[in-house]
C-alpha cells in the first residue's frame, strides 16, 4: 500500500493536509470515502440484486437459450422462486436499514439534506452534465466533482425509486390473494408489466450504463474501483477525483476527520481472488447485457 | 439355531409365493397376456410395420399407414388389440366397406366404448358441439390425445404436451398465457404451474359466457381457488390473456407498458451516448493508462 502511495505521490504532486505539505513517502493515511454501514449496504445490495436478476430475468426472456440454461443451473423455476423471494427479503432488510440511517442522519447527526457534498441532486449537477458534454467534445476541462458525481446520484436514486416500485409490485404478486382483497385483478396485470419493465431498466442502469460504467468500465477506473469494498483510497487520488470535496474539507479544516489507516481486511492472494472474481462477474455481466441488448433491439426492429 | 433356520426357510417360501402371486396378477403379467392377444396385432403389423406402405389422406390430413412400434409400445393402449379402435377391420386387404369412416371411428367413436364419461362430457363441450355441427376443423379425441402414441394423462410428459396441442388452434391465447407467470414458469420447466386445462377444463371446455363453464362468472372463483385458496371475485378478474403491447387488450396495462418502453429507451439511449463519449474522450486523453478520474 505504501509503495503505491509513494509511486503516486512521486508523480510530482504535493498533498495538502490541513495546510501541511506532506512529502512523498511520509503518508500512509487514506481518505475515508465510505463507512462500514455504506459498505455493508452495498454488499447486501450487490448480492441480492444479482440473485434477483438471475432468478427473475429468465422468466421475462423465457424463450432465450440462456434462460433455460440458467434456470436449469439453479434448479428450475421452483427453486428460482424461493431464491427470488429470499433475495427480496434481503432487499427489504437493506431498504429498512437505509431508512433507519436516514433517520439517524437527520435526527441525531443533523447532517445537511441538500447542498455541496450531499447525494441530493442540485444545480451543480446540471452544470456538471453540461461541462461533461463540453469535455466530451474537447471544448472544456473535466468538471470538478464534489463527493458524488451526477451519475452516482442517478445510480443511487434510480435504485432507491426502483426498489420501491419493484418491491411494491413484487409483493403484490407474492401475495395475490391478499392484494385482490383490496384491489381489482387488473392491478396484478399492471404489477407484472411494471415489475418486469422496471427490472429491465434496473439491469440496464446497474449492469451497464451507470453503475458498472462508473465502477468498472470507464476510463481511469477500469477494471475496478475497490473503494466501496475497502472504504478508503489514497488521498491524492481522491483529491484529483473529487476536488470540490477535498478543497472544502481543506478550507474547513475537517480533512483529518476522514483520514484513516488503509483497510487491512483483504490482502494478498485471497484479496486478489475476491477482486478478480467480482471484476470478472461484473465485466461478464456488462458484456452479456450489452450483447443481449443489441440482439433484442435488432429483433424488435425486425433486422433479425 | 436349527429353529431359526426353519423360520427363515418358511419365510423364503412365503415370500416367493407372494412374489409369484403378485407377478401373476400384476400389470407385468397382464402384459404377458396382452402379448398373446397381440398375436392378432402381429398379423396387422405384418403389413403395417413396413415403411413402404405409403400414406392415406383423410379430411385433408395425410396419415402414414406405417405404425411406429416404439411409439405404440410406449402408449397406454399398447395392450389393446388394433381392432379395439379400428372396429370391424379384418386381416388381409381391407374392403372399401370396412374402411368407410375408419378415421372418425378410430379418432373418436371407438373411444367411448371404454371412456363413456369423458365422451359424454366432450359431447356437451364447445368442441363436441362443433364436431356435431359437422365442422371439419373440430377436434376429436385423437386431436388432443394422439392416436397410436396415447400417453397416460397423469404424467408430466402429457402435461407438457397440453399447451402445444391447444396452440394448434388457439395460438394467440397461448402467446398471452406464456406472458403470465404461469406460462413463464411452465416453459422453463415448472410442471405444477397452471396450464390451459387447469382453468378451462379438458373434456368439458365451454366459453366463459356459458354458465356451466369452469371460467363462467358463476364458477371462475372456484376454479382459481383450486390452487389459490381464499381467491375472491377481484382475484378472478385478473386477465390471463392480455397483450400488453396492444391498447385494445387492456388500456391500462398498455399504458404502463408503453410508458416503460419510452422510459427505458430514453435512459438507455442517453446512457449509451454518455458512455460512448466518455470512452472516446477518455481514451484520447490517455485516462486508461493514467488511472485517474
Amino acid at each position: 500500500m505504501a509503495s503505491i502511495d509513494r509511486q503516486r505521490l512521486s508523480s510530482g504532486r504535493d498533498v495538502h493536509l490541513s495546510g501541511n505539505v506532506i512529502t512523498p513517502g511520509t503518508v500512509r493515511l487514506e481518505y475515508k470515502r465510505f463507512n462500514a454501514f455504506h459498505r455493508w449496504m452495498h454488499f447486501f445490495t450487490m448480492v441480492s440484486f444479482t440473485v434477483l436478476v438471475f432468478t427473475g430475468m429468465p422468466l421475462k426472456y423465457k424463450t432465450n437459450v440462456l434462460a433455460k440454461f440458467s434456470m436449469d443451473l439453479i434448479g428450475g423455476p421452483q427453486s428460482a422462486s424461493i431464491l427470488h423471494r429470499l433475495a427480496a427479503l434481503v432487499t427489504v432488510f437493506y431498504f429498512v436499514c437505509e431508512l433507519g440511517y436516514l433517520a439517524w442522519y437527520v435526527l441525531k447527526r443533523k447532517g445537511p439534506l441538500w447542498g455541496p457534498g450531499t447525494i441530493t441532486p442540485g444545480k451543480k449537477d446540471w452544470e456538471d452534465i453540461k461541462a461533461m458534454f463540453r469535455w466530451f467534445l474537447g471544448k472544456g476541462p473535466y468538471p470538478e466533482f464534489d463527493r458524488f458525481t451526477y451519475w452516482e446520484k442517478f445510480d443511487f436514486w434510480s435504485l432507491a425509486a426502483g426498489t420501491v416500485i419493484i418491491g411494491t409490485t413484487g409483493f403484490m404478486m407474492w401475495f395475490p390473494v391478499e392484494t385482490t382483497k383490496l384491489l381489482p385483478g387488473i392491478f396484478l396485470n399492471i404489477a407484472l408489466v411494471i415489475h418486469s419493465s422496471e427490472a429491465l431498466l434496473a439491469v440496464g442502469v446497474i449492469f451497464l450504463f451507470v453503475h458498472f460504467f462508473s465502477a468498472h468500465l470507464k476510463p481511469g477506473t477500469f477494471p475496478m474501483d475497490k473503494v466501496i469494498f475497502e472504504g478508503s483510497l489514497p488521498v491524492d487520488h481522491y483529491a484529483e477525483e473529487r476536488p470540490r470535496e477535498y478543497q472544502r474539507r481543506v478550507a474547513e479544516g475537517s480533512l483529518e476527520q476522514v483520514l484513516v489507516q488503509p483497510w487491512e481486511g483483504a490482502k494478498g492472494a485471497v484479496a486478489k481472488v475476491i477482486w478478480w472474481a467480482i471484476t470478472i462477474i461484473a465485466l461478464f455481466g456488462a458484456f452479456a447485457f450489452g450483447v443481449f441488448l443489441v440482439w433484442v433491439t435488432l429483433q424488435w426492429i425486425g433486422v433479425i | 439355531m436349527s429353529r431359526l433356520w426353519r423360520y427363515v426357510g418358511w419365510g423364503v417360501v412365503l415370500a416367493l409365493t407372494g412374489l409369484a402371486t403378485w407377478f401373476v396378477f400384476s400389470p407385468v403379467a397382464l402384459a404377458q397376456t396382452g402379448s398373446q392377444n397381440g398375436t392378432q396385432n402381429a398379423s396387422c403389423l405384418a403389413c403395417h410395420a413396413k415403411p413402404s406402405l405409403g400414406t392415406v389422406t383423410v379430411n385433408g390430413v395425410t396419415k402414414s399407414l406405417t405404425i411406429d412400434q416404439a411409439h405404440w409400445n410406449a402408449s397406454v393402449h399398447s395392450l389393446l388389440d388394433c381392432t379395439s379402435c379400428h372396429v370391424g377391420f379384418t386381416a388381409g386387404q381391407h374392403s372399401a366397406a370396412e374402411t368407410q369412416g375408419w378415421y372418425r371411428m378410430a379418432m373418436f367413436t371407438a373411444c367411448s366404448n371404454c371412456h363413456a364419461n369423458d365422451a359424454t362430457a366432450f359431447a356437451g363441450s364447445i368442441h363436441g358441439k362443433l364436431l356435431a355441427s359437422g365442422n371439419t376443423r373440430a377436434p376429436m379425441c385423437g386431436s388432443c390425445h394422439g392416436s397410436h402414441a396415447i400417453m397416460n394423462v397423469s404424467t408430466p410428459a402429457f402435461r407438457s404436451s397440453i399447451l402445444p396441442m391447444c396452440e394448434q388452434c388457439h395460438g394467440g391465447h397461448a402467446q398471452t398465457y406464456l406472458d403470465t407467470y404461469h406460462g413463464q414458469a411452465f416453459v422453463l420447466g415448472n410442471e405444477r404451474t397452471a396450464v390451459c386445462t387447469d382453468c378451462h377444463g379438458a373434456h368439458n371446455i365451454l366459453p366463459a359466457s356459458d354458465p356451466a363453464s369452469t371460467i363462467s362468472a358463476q364458477h371462475v372463483v372456484a376454479t382459481c381457488a383450486k390452487c389459490h385458496a381464499g381467491a375472491n371475485s377481484n382475484f378472478a378478474s385478473y386477465k390471463v390473456h392480455v397483450d400488453p403491447s396492444s391498447p385494445h387488450s387492456s388500456i391500462w396495462v398498455w399504458f404502463f407498458w408503453i410508458a416503460y418502453v419510452m422510459l427505458i429507451s430514453v435512459v438507455f439511449t442517453f446512457g449509451g451516448v454518455h458512455s460512448f463519449l466518455y470512452f472516446y474522450r477518455g481514451r484520447k486523453e490517455g485516462m486508461y493508462r493514467r488511472g485517474k478520474h
